[in-house]
């Protein structure tokens, strides 16, 4: 299990995430999202840190103002909320200057694990997922602790 | 260039607040999240921090860390984030 707060009083719920370039390593906020579909990461970040966005095939997204262009670049490893997931495709986007984000965590990584969030107390867990009922009892209790 | 000695990550976005940051990482808290790091570059332009990054991987850095130090939007600012796509 991983456990991990956050400010309740913002108006975002922004974690590190840790990406595995060619280059090293950068860790980078991003905001959880589980409006977005894919996972997305600032463009000119990714380049800077030796993803090859040129070569990179082409899609076409739909965000809430409309349609527009991005990459897939297929990162190495990103690792956010205890979650690790290796050679992850994501969507390579301009973000624009006053956000004060790098990427959004979208559901394609959030669904690699459960996701247990209080937004009262600011807690967010991230649990495995049930094997059977015994492990399913010992996931409640630590999701319990968080209530 | 910044200071040399580490200090709280939480300490310098409080100090550069409303800029974006260049970070060397040299500690982790209990759940392996950046605690402590050295600020290695600092500027209100994101890109200019973006090409520090390159930067300082041509230097030999290994591990960096950029944020923002301030709100996710301005305020007085509403955002809507989500981004539909498929591979």
């Amino acid at each position: 299990m991983f456990w991990v707060r956050f400010d309740p009083t913002r108006p975002d719920v922004r974690f590190w995430a840790r990406l595995l370039s060619l280059r090293g390593i950068v860790w980078c906020e991003m905001v959880l999202d589980t409006g977005s579909s894919r996972t997305v990461l600032d463009e000119r970040l990714l380049a800077r840190a030796g993803y090859d966005l040129i070569a990179s095939p082409k899609v076409t997204v739909t965000t809430a103002s409309g349609r527009m262009e991005a990459k897939i670049v297929t990162v190495r490893q990103i690792s956010a909320l205890g979650i690790s997931a290796d050679d992850f495709p994501v969507l390579a986007m301009p973000l624009s200057q006053p956000l004060g984000i790098d990427g959004l965590l979208g559901l394609d990584f959030l669904r690699l694990r459960n996701l247990f969030c209080n937004f009262e107390k600011g807690i967010l867990l991230t649990l495995p997922f049930s094997r059977n009922l015994t492990h399913r009892f010992a996931l409640s209790a630590q999701i319990f602790a968080a209530l | 260039m910044g200071e040399i000695r580490p200090e709280p990550i939480e300490q310098i976005r409080q100090r550069y607040e409303g800029e974006w940051l260049l970070i060397k990482v040299t500690s982790y808290d209990e759940s392996g999240l950046p605690k402590e790091g050295i600020l290695l570059f600092h500027s209100p332009d994101r890109e200019a921090v973006y090409e520090a990054v390159d930067d300082a991987f041509k230097r030999g850095e290994d591990e960096l860390l950029t944020c923002f130090a301030g709100p996710l939007v301005p305020e007085g600012w509403e955002v809507v984030l989500s981004v539909l796509g498929s591979v």
